[in-house]
């Protein structure tokens, strides 16, 4: 095995839940929320890993928690062998250096009162990692020119409102270069963007995982923008990761029900385009109050009568592709009702 | 639509540049100012000006007390047989100290609690809120009266109490403004980075308050000097020292009234309305200029949103047809009026749309899609205007339509889904009772019980189920909420439905849901669906015939099938190369290079000519006109003329 740069192992994180009046009346405890039930995955230097999931799936407290931003329930983070979760703020602090943020709205993520350069070295003053004037603006120069913004010269006095959209995001992983991170976690980096310039940004977050080494992790609702560029998708359901492999295996073949059906209704360009979307009924549940045995069941369209009582583990598929689900054990039980689904 | 303005205004609050128009927009704001500083001039220069020295200690003759104006008084004298105007003078100066001093203190004070309340909130907030709340509660001028009384009255202590006791308003609206940036995404990116509360403090926090702090201290200056006032004029005023309450208080103690001497009276108070004015004007003035919450509209006032007087030569010549499309759109032409430029937002868009049918309408942000849909549902926002072509609805051009007429025909024939359109259901009345009004609203003779198994059929139809017509909003999901608002456009059976970017917000579960929910009644109900989007995979997946938009213009029209096989438009081409597509995961996805034309600067020629990779000299002078240009598609490749090998 390679050396890993991230290794998480049975992450979780409850929130308290919130009581209604009843409850407080009836003395019936919160019910606590598990936004995150045990997710573990592995990313090495230059690999791109995809977090699907829609929204209510835990894919962004999971980047909370390997960002630091909050202590998890359960499980650890380690980062090059150091547990994220247990740092003192001293070492949190050093953490920050090594694990950088792209958020997903670049509109509202940049100050409107600092120029380009004064964000660009904030990050470098925050941690007073600049020993000279010189060096500072070497460093900046260097940020700007990695996210693809050049000539320098020409953003470095600019105010975020007179940057295009592409621009600004390109600003905030400036920013976040400018730390020269190990790792980069990027939070639905391209939704609030324009379609013509997506492709750009994620080119771009791609080419800085192959030409320096960095690990990137995309948090996503959007499985057709990771298609061409993640290494590996994990799809999270629920708080749980129920897939797991890499791009190709999961896209070509998926296991698990979830997958599949989220990946029938991705909207393709091409009217020509035949397929048999499954259109799950109904919305994800409440993570307070999460299904018995397997927490597809309820939705899922070939669910069986183990379904209910069993939490099925990640069983391995095929190289490196794991799924959650039963079926993979004894595929025969979906003969019955897999009819329904037509 | 929103993009486009912006892209002309480039709208960001926080640009001094902005700030100091918006601030000379006010004509009161500057007259304050003037005023203000007058006064200071005048408190200033007062032993330059002032014919006497008011503190001088001279003898009192009985004659001098009370003299009317002269040359050698012009105001006349007080019951001290000094000179009022230089008492006056002189006294600018305490009222002016007393205000800036006692001001500084109150914005210390309310800067700190606000700052502290706002970025710790929890219990130190709380606390330090519910400390407020006492403050403002109190009466501030009867716990003047008493400190002072305890105290002592000395200019030191008046200036003390009345800042001590002037914070409040400060301190709750430096709260909020702290409040509301440091949810802001910039400060959670900072904390990210790995700033500490200082650095975000006085980076972050702190610009973005302090405008407002000032705007609110002079505010808190013109309280303070009426304070003072008030206090002196009780007695309780620092008796060493010469200010207007004090002019006032000793010309009424001493018989100014009986003695019928309006001169040692109107000057004081005449200073104090100049000076409480001034500073009243001026705050006000820069509280618009710098509050972004109370910022107003920054575009003309509303106008007719219709004036086809201009002369925008047709492109489509008018043409019979068998079967008449429901919406017919002929050289649509929108302009909007921004800082006293008219600029052309929309320019001649034409397209047609059948019964049954669902036309999607692409484009990037700010190519005017959603800004063509709101001219056709006459719904511009002040500033806009139809400046030309029609709107044919069924064959009634609904751009001639008056006010009433349009009403009844929104709604009833022509209804509107629009983007996070799920957040404009009413909190406080259930699904159920909102469709039930828009049925009886539109059709006066629905019974109650009517409109109820109405509305009830329309949830049950849009998958929510009729049990669920007595909910409120918040117990649905987003979803749902926009299946209810999909509910709502359905309730008066119109013939055309048009839906901006209606499942833009939404997860993609969700989005084939809804997706689905709207084939189905374009389907069932043979109603003509717009489906305005950026999203081409939901276009080829419902859509039968594409209208694509850049800068205003229709770059091309086509069937859906013909547009996704063989797209014509180098645009479209790209476009269509920038979209992920998980059918083909193995193809290069490429963005397109630059971004769409502002509207102020809209090239002459091609509007994508500068992004477009097969651009010749043609293209950069001369507009290709759809379809003058030939084909479906408005680009001069298309011109047999120019068909190269």
């Amino acid at each position: 095995m390679t050396e890993q740069l991230l290794r998480v192992e049975g992450l979780a994180k409850t929130f308290p839940g919130r009581r209604s009046l009843a409850d407080v009346l009836a003395r019936r405890p919160a019910q606590p929320v598990r936004a995150v039930d045990g997710v573990s995955f592995e990313l090495g230097p230059g690999e791109v890993l995809a977090l699907v999931g829609e929204s209510g799936s835990g894919k962004t407290t999971v980047g909370n928690l390997l960002m630091g931003l909050m202590a998890p329930s359960g499980g650890r983070v380690m980062l090059d062998g150091a547990e994220v979760g247990r740092l003192s703020a001293r070492d949190l602090r050093l953490l920050r250096r090594r694990v950088q943020m792209v958020f997903q709205d670049p509109y509202e993520s940049l100050n409107p009162r600092m120029t380009v350069r004064e964000i660009v070295a904030e990050p470098l003053r925050v941690h007073r990692i600049s020993a000279s004037y010189a060096e500072l603006r070497t460093r900046v120069a260097d940020a700007l020119t990695s996210a693809g913004l050049t000539p320098v010269d020409a953003y470095l006095g600019r105010y975020p409102f007179e940057l295009s959209g592409g621009q600004r995001q390109r600003i905030v992983i400036a920013a976040a270069l400018a730390l020269q991170p190990s790792l980069l976690i990027a939070d639905e980096p391209v939704s609030m963007l324009d379609v013509s310039i997506r492709a750009e940004i994620l080119n771009l977050l791609s080419a800085l995982a192959r030409e320096q080494g960095i690990g990137v992790v995309m948090i996503t609702h959007d499985l057709s923008t990771v298609a061409a560029y993640a290494d590996r998708i994990a799809v999270m359901y629920l708080g749980r990761i129920v897939e797991y492999g890499p791009t190709r295996a999961v896209l070509a073949e998926p296991r698990h029900p979830y997958a599949q059906a989220l990946l029938s209704v991705v909207p393709v360009p091409d009217p020509s385009f035949r397929r048999r979307p499954v259109i799950l009924r109904g919305e994800m549940p409440d993570p307070s109050n999460i299904p018995s045995g397997c927490r597809f069941h309820p939705r899922c369209p070939l669910a069986f009568d183990r379904c209910p009582t069993v939490d099925p583990p990640l069983f391995e598929v095929g190289p490196g592709h794991a799924a959650a689900c039963l079926l993979v054990e004894e595929p025969e039980a979906a003969a019955e009702p897999a009819r329904r689904l037509g | 639509m929103t993009a486009v303005l912006e892209a002309t205004t480039s709208t960001t609050v926080e640009a001094p540049r902005r700030a100091w128009r918006s601030f000379l927009r006010h004509r009161m704001g500057v007259i304050g100012a003037a005023m203000l500083g007058i006064a200071l001039l005048v408190a200033a220069f007062a032993p330059l000006i002032a014919p006497y020295d008011p503190y001088a200690s001279v003898r009192v003759n009985i004659g001098d007390i009370y003299q009317a104006p002269s040359a050698a008084h012009v105001l006349g004298t007080d019951d001290g047989g000094k000179d009022v105007l230089s008492s006056l003078l002189y006294g600018a100066r305490v009222s002016l100290v007393v205000g800036f001093s006692a001001a500084a203190i109150a914005l210390v004070i309310g800067g700190l609690v606000g700052i502290v309340a706002g970025y710790r909130g929890g219990w130190v907030g709380s606390l330090l809120m519910r400390i407020t709340d006492f403050f403002l509660v109190i009466p501030d001028l009867a716990l003047q009266i008493v400190l002072v009384a305890i105290i002592g009255p000395s200019l030191g202590t008046i200036i003390f109490v009345i800042g001590a006791l002037g914070w409040t308003t400060t301190a709750r609206l430096v709260r909020s403004q702290t409040l509301s940036v440091r949810e802001r995404k910039f400060v959670m990116r900072a904390r990210a980075i790995g700033a500490g509360d200082a650095h975000i403090l006085r980076r972050h926090i702190l610009p973005a308050v302090l405008p407002l702090m000032l705007a609110n201290m002079v505010l808190v200056i013109s309280l303070a000097i009426l304070s003072e006032s008030t206090l002196a004029f009780l007695g309780l005023g620092d008796p060493t020292v010469i200010s207007w309450g004090q002019m006032l208080n000793f010309a009424f103690d001493r018989g100014a009234v009986s003695a019928g001497a309006w001169w040692a009276l109107l000057p004081p108070g005449f200073a104090i309305v100049w000076v409480v004015l001034a500073t009243t004007l001026l705050g006000t003035a820069l509280e618009d200029a710098l509050n972004p919450r109370l910022k107003r509209h920054h575009l003309e006032a509303p106008g007719s949103d219709v004036a086809r007087d201009r002369t925008v030569p047709a492109l489509v010549p008018p043409l019979a047809e068998a079967e008449a499309p429901i919406l017919r759109v002929r050289d649509l032409s929108i302009e909007f009026d921004v800082g006293g430029r008219s600029l052309r937002a929309v320019d001649r868009v034409s397209f047609d749309l059948r019964r049954g049918e669902t036309l999607g309408l692409v484009g990037e942000s700010g190519c005017g899609k959603t800004t063509t849909v709101l001219g056709i549902l006459r719904l511009l926002p002040p500033g806009g205007r139809v400046v030309g072509g029609s709107v044919l609805f069924d064959g009634e051009d609904l751009l001639s339509l008056d006010g009433r007429a349009l009403r009844s025909f929104r709604w009833t024939r022509l209804s509107l889904v629009f983007q996070g359109a799920m957040n404009a259901l009413n909190p406080v009345r259930t699904i159920g009772d909102q469709i039930q009004e828009a049925i009886r609203l539109h059709a006066p003779g629905t019974s109650k019980a009517d409109a109820a198994r109405r509305a009830g059929e329309l949830l049950e139809r849009v998958g929510i189920g009729r049990r669920r017509a007595n909910e409120y909003p918040h117990t649905y999901s987003g979803g749902m909420r926009q299946r209810a608002m999909i509910a709502l456009a359905l309730a008066c059976d119109p013939d055309v439905i048009v839906a901006d970017e209606p499942t833009t917000a939404l997860d993609v579960m969700i989005q084939a849901q809804i997706l689905e929910l709207l084939g189905g009644i374009a389907h069932d109900f043979g109603m003509g669906i717009i489906l305005v989007t950026h999203d081409l995979g939901v276009v080829a997946q419902v859509c039968d015939r594409v209208v694509v938009m850049y800068g205003g213009v229709v770059a091309e029209e086509n069937d859906a099938a013909t547009l996704f096989a063989s797209p014509q438009h180098p645009y479209t081409q790209q476009l269509l190369q920038s979209f992920p597509d998980l059918a083909h995961p193995d193809r290069p996805l490429r963005g397109i290079p630059g971004s769409p034309p502002r509207l102020d600067a809209m090239p002459s020629g091609c509007r994508f000519a500068p992004r477009c990779p097969h651009v010749f000299d043609r293209c950069v002078n001369e507009p290709p006109l759809y379809p003058a240009a030939g084909g479906r598609a408005s680009c001069f490749l298309l011109d047999p003329a120019e068909r190269r090998p």
